[in-house]
């Protein structure tokens, strides 16, 4: 096409089809390719062309009016009704345009009168500008003797004019100096796009677990792990939560069908569980209420059970994993979705160390304006939670709780220093990274969003 | 968290204190903004200050912490002459075996007091009494009934006319058609007799725990209260009648004794004494505070201190019994002393972390399935039946399902990861091929009581997927940095194609199972193009 129209600017598609040997979708689809990277401009323009009428295309065979009767007449004067006899009602038009011509003469005498040759009738401008258009439609500008055609215009049903839309192809400045010919030499366009493909690649969600996983590591935690499914009493009861505490309601916490655990803790866990109960609580715990299997509803049981096997002096672990609401799923709330929390045990540890440690996690995590406030949290006391500084929503958005074990939690478990604590949910921080207003994106696992997302913050 | 709406020129009215002050030390008493308009904010409250549940509660508090107004806020009892007395029946005992009462007399009340009244009375039903089972509030107007009052129990044929009402209906009909009366029966089990509080006169005051009598109705005219509390409980029947009573006091309403089979009211409304060594307050917050700084912030927080040799005896009112212990009062000195006036320090560690090496191994694994083309899923373990086993075609006969799930989508515990993995490849078939998805994660079996393992499961879909493909990409997993073998011996699983399925067989035992997935199962999911897939169990040769 480029050399086609470096020859002859100002083609139509269909020209271009003609010169090419192309369909006229390729020449569609071409022009469109070169519009696209600047090469061709089009441009849509009207043009008329006139045609020939019935009357026009009838008088190529057989002559306009008024040649028809000079045709008639010949060398001998003729009375006028014998021509009115053969042309009908032609002969007004005839005799009107032939005396124009000044081709005849008309004597009258006592009957008729008769009509005669003048001289001999020369070839018209307008039987001219009929043979030159003939059976073809002939665009306006092509006819130069306007006067002809004003004239055949007046003439019924001689001449059609129509008015045709039509787009022409030409190079840009650009294109006209390629060199059209060395693309025979094996170079491509370098510039055109290529098509897309996609890289296999980890869940955005994970990426962001992986990142807080290597940031409690790198602050000197170590991770341990444990089970979704748990007896109540790891997930509640040695938490201090009473049994008939809201939170333990089926309507909030997912209870597994008939699902109880035999053995779940030694006897003296068990017995100072429901010591610690009686004196907090006053009323009698029930070592049923314990067995009952429920899917986790935060990390803090695998946390708790931790500090109960291993009764550390100092220590410093994580957990990190999937925990359970039973909650009607919405764009904030999820059934299953994922919660850290890490401890720090030691002797001289303090609230204002808990706090250091979150300064610094948030740090390594990007998020630099970070400040406190007091809350509540059943199983700690003192509670705090941090409040971070969301640029983008020009406010400042709740993320991680913490706060320090209550002595009802620990003491039970033979653990008498103080245990810093603090988690919660990495989905809320991966909404923050993902710019993401639909929590459930996470796990729609649609391939458009997880081919395509990227991190905004 | 429950929500209480602060107006704040009726704020700043009650602490005395201007509102732009009042607003920068609302989150700093435990209370989050929600909404911050220019008449009003909402705040959330927690569960364990249900005194927060009104602005004279709130007002109190900001005193504190800004100064206005320090130390206990006593609950004053005042002891009348003429006793009012309330006589319970030993017929209630083994119904709902509790009631205590207060008079509050000589109040004002708004619209806004009594809108408020009325949700801490909600929130106290709801919380400390356990849905009404623990304990509920009756607010009646005093000047409607007289003294003494009975406790007792009637039939369910006796009448009287329901607050809000204006006829007289029998108690069976407010159980079986009112909407309290449909709520809360349960709580009255099957007895032939309810619980019910007459007057003098015989006159029905309350019905507890579902309706009062409209005889007694509270309205903006009424200046003396009577509030009686029943329940089965009868710590919740008192904690929650010492919030209602700080509240009306707050109010402005003077409180006076009731007498409840002979007992003085007021004996349940003593402050208690906790005392605490200002050595843990210091370690546990970091702090080097003195004993004077320490009962100043305790002052601020509406408590009294007083220092007693080296520790000091602090004063806690009758309606904060949230307040347990030593640990307790070391988060009110917090408060105190002002949060944002402790600084974040860093403790001395020398400990070197590490992940769990199921995570590492994990992590390994994920890598290689990336490398091999396969882009990661992450698909809840709750899922449904439907996918789980109804698509598949898999037996469910070991089904593993949570009780009174909000939604059939989550209903039941996956056992395997693929079914999950299939249902994305539905969701996604006008998405571009090859889709290749994996997933690392826990599965569900039945055990003592529950058995949990981790599985890796994939799926290729293409119109080119072949039972090679996939057994290739299973060799290379297993193949690269794990250096394992396994084999693959024909045989059959609903979910996949026959004669295109097999077992994976490592060290003479099954582990999972490969193939090209089943025609019906892939017109299941409405998937347009041919699948294949594996899952393999990991435990015991990757980790």
């Amino acid at each position: 096409m480029i050399r086609i129209l470096k020859e002859t600017p100002n083609l139509t598609p269909e020209e271009i089809v003609e010169k090419t040997n192309l369909s006229i979708d390729q020449i569609r689809r071409g022009i469109e390719w070169l519009k696209l990277k600047n090469l061709a401009v089009v441009l849509e323009s009207e043009k008329s062309f006139a045609s020939l009428g019935k009357n026009g295309l009838a008088s190529i065979e057989v002559g306009l009016p008024e040649r028809k009767l000079v045709n008639l007449i010949g060398g001998q004067p003729m009375a006028f009704d014998e021509l009115r006899k053969k042309l009908l009602d032609e002969i007004n038009i005839a005799i009107a345009n032939a005396k124009r011509n000044d081709w005849i003469t008309i004597q009258k005498e006592e009957s008729s009168s008769m009509v005669s040759l003048k001289k001999k009738p020369e070839q018209t401008s307008e039987e001219k500008l009929i043979s030159f258009i003939g059976q073809n439609k002939v665009p306006l500008d092509q006819i130069k003797d306007q006067s002809a055609l004003e004239s055949l215009k007046k003439r019924p049903d001689y001449i059609i004019i129509e008015t045709i839309k039509s787009k022409t192809v030409s190079l840009t400045d650009e294109a006209k100096v390629i060199d059209v010919d060395s693309i025979g030499s094996g170079a491509i366009d370098v510039t055109a796009d290529a098509p897309v493909v996609f890289a296999a690649r980890t869940h955005p969600l994970k990426d962001v677990i992986n990142e807080i996983r290597e940031t409690f590591v790198s602050l000197g935690f170590t991770e341990i792990l444990g089970n979704l499914a748990q007896p109540s009493f790891w997930n509640f009861d040695a938490l201090f939560t009473p049994q008939d505490h809201p939170a333990r309601e089926m309507q909030d916490t997912f209870y597994i069908k008939g699902k109880t655990a035999e053995k779940f803790a030694t006897p003296e866990q068990i017995s100072q569980v429901s010591q610690s109960h009686k004196n907090g609580w006053k009323y009698d715990w029930n070592v049923d209420a314990a067995k009952k299997m429920v899917l986790r509803t935060h990390t803090t049981c695998v946390t708790i059970k931790y500090l109960a096997e291993n009764k550390p002096e100092d220590a410093r672990v994580f957990s990190l994993g999937r925990v359970f609401r039973n909650e009607k799923v919405s764009y904030k709330h999820l059934v299953e979705f994922n919660q850290v929390e890490g401890i720090v045990v030691g002797k001289n540890v303090s609230l204002r160390d808990l706090m250091g440690i979150q300064k610094e996690f948030y740090r390594k995590m990007g998020l630099y304006k970070i400040k406190f406030w007091p809350t509540f949290f059943p199983y700690t006391e003192p509670s705090l939670q941090t409040m971070v500084y969301n640029e983008k929503l020009d406010k400042w958005v709740e993320l991680f709780g913490m706060g320090i074990f209550r002595p009802e939690v620990t003491k039970p478990f033979g653990i008498t220093r103080p245990v810093l604590a603090w988690g919660g949910g990495i989905e809320r921080i991966a909404m923050l990274k993902y710019g993401l207003d639909d929590v459930r994106e996470f796990y729609n696992n649609n391939l458009g969003w997880l081919r395509n997302a990227s991190k905004c913050q | 968290m429950p929500v209480v709406t602060l107006y704040l020129d009726r704020l700043q009215k009650l602490v005395g204190v201007k509102a732009n002050k009042i607003l920068k030390v609302l989150p700093f008493l435990g209370l989050d903004i929600e909404e911050e308009q220019k008449e009003f904010v909402r705040v959330e409250y927690s569960p364990n200050r249900p005194d927060y549940a009104t602005d004279v509660g709130i007002a109190s508090g900001l005193q504190g912490l800004l100064g206005v107004k320090k130390g206990l806020v006593k609950l004053n009892i005042k002891k009348e002459k003429k006793k009012f007395l309330i006589k319970s029946d030993q017929s209630v005992k083994k119904i709902r075996p509790f009631l205590s009462a207060i008079i509050a007399k000589n109040g004002k009340l708004d619209d806004e007091s009594i809108r408020q009244l009325i949700a801490l009375q909600e929130d106290l039903h709801f919380g400390i009494g356990r849905r009404r089972k623990k304990a509920s509030i009756g607010i009646h107007n005093l000047d409607s009934v007289s003294s003494p009052l009975r406790y007792t129990t009637v039939p369910k044929d006796h009448k009287f006319v329901p607050l809000a009402m204006t006829q007289s209906i029998t108690i069976k009909e407010i159980l079986e058609k009112t909407g309290v009366g449909k709520e809360y029966s349960h709580i009255l089990g099957n007895k032939s007799k309810v619980p019910i509080i007459l007057d003098a006169n015989n006159q029905t005051v309350s019905f507890p725990p579902i309706i009062n009598s409209a005889l007694t109705a509270v309205s903006t005219g009424t200046v003396n209260l009577l509030v009686e509390v029943t329940g089965i409980d009868k710590k919740a029947v008192d904690d929650s009648l010492s919030v209602v009573s700080a509240t009306l006091q707050n109010l402005g309403f003077t409180l006076c004794d009731v007498v409840v089979d002979s007992k003085n009211s007021s004996e349940a409304f003593k402050a208690r004494s906790i005392p605490l060594d200002p050595l843990l307050v210091n370690q546990i917050l970091g702090l080097n505070l003195t004993i004077t700084q320490i009962c100043d912030s305790l002052k601020k927080c509406r408590l009294d201190a007083i220092p007693r040799g080296k520790k000091i005896v602090c004063s806690i009112p009758r309606f904060r019994f949230d307040i347990l212990g030593a640990m307790d009062l070391v988060e009110e000195i917090a408060l105190g002393h002002g949060i944002e006036n402790l600084s974040p320090s860093l403790p001395p560690s020398v400990s070197v972390g590490q992940k769990s090496s199921v995570t590492k191994k994990l992590d390994h694994l994920s890598h290689i399935m990336i490398g091999l083309g396969f882009t990661e899923a992450l698909n809840s373990s709750l899922t449904s039946k439907q996918v789980l086993y109804d698509y598949t075609k898999r037996d469910s006969s070991q089904i593993i399902e949570v009780a009174e799930s909000k939604s059939q989508e989550y209903a039941v515990l996956r056992d395997s990861i693929l079914p999950g993995l299939l249902g994305n490849l539905s969701k996604n078939i006008h998405e571009s091929y090859p889709q290749k998805l994996f997933e690392t994660g826990v599965v569900f079996s039945k055990g003592s009581p529950i058995a949990e393992t981790i599985t890796l499961a994939c799926v290729s879909a293409h119109k080119d997927t072949s039972f090679t493909e996939i057994k290739s990409i299973l060799q290379a997993a297993l193949k690269t940095d794990s250096n394992i073998i396994c084999k693959t011996v024909a045989s059959t699983h609903p979910t996949f194609a026959r004669g295109k399925t097999a077992d994976i067989i490592l060290n003479d035992k099954k582990v999972g199972t490969i193939g090209e997935i089943d025609a019906e199962v892939i017109g299941n999911f409405k998937i347009r193009v041919p699948v294949s897939g594996f899952e393999i169990m990991l435990a015991g040769f990757i980790f």
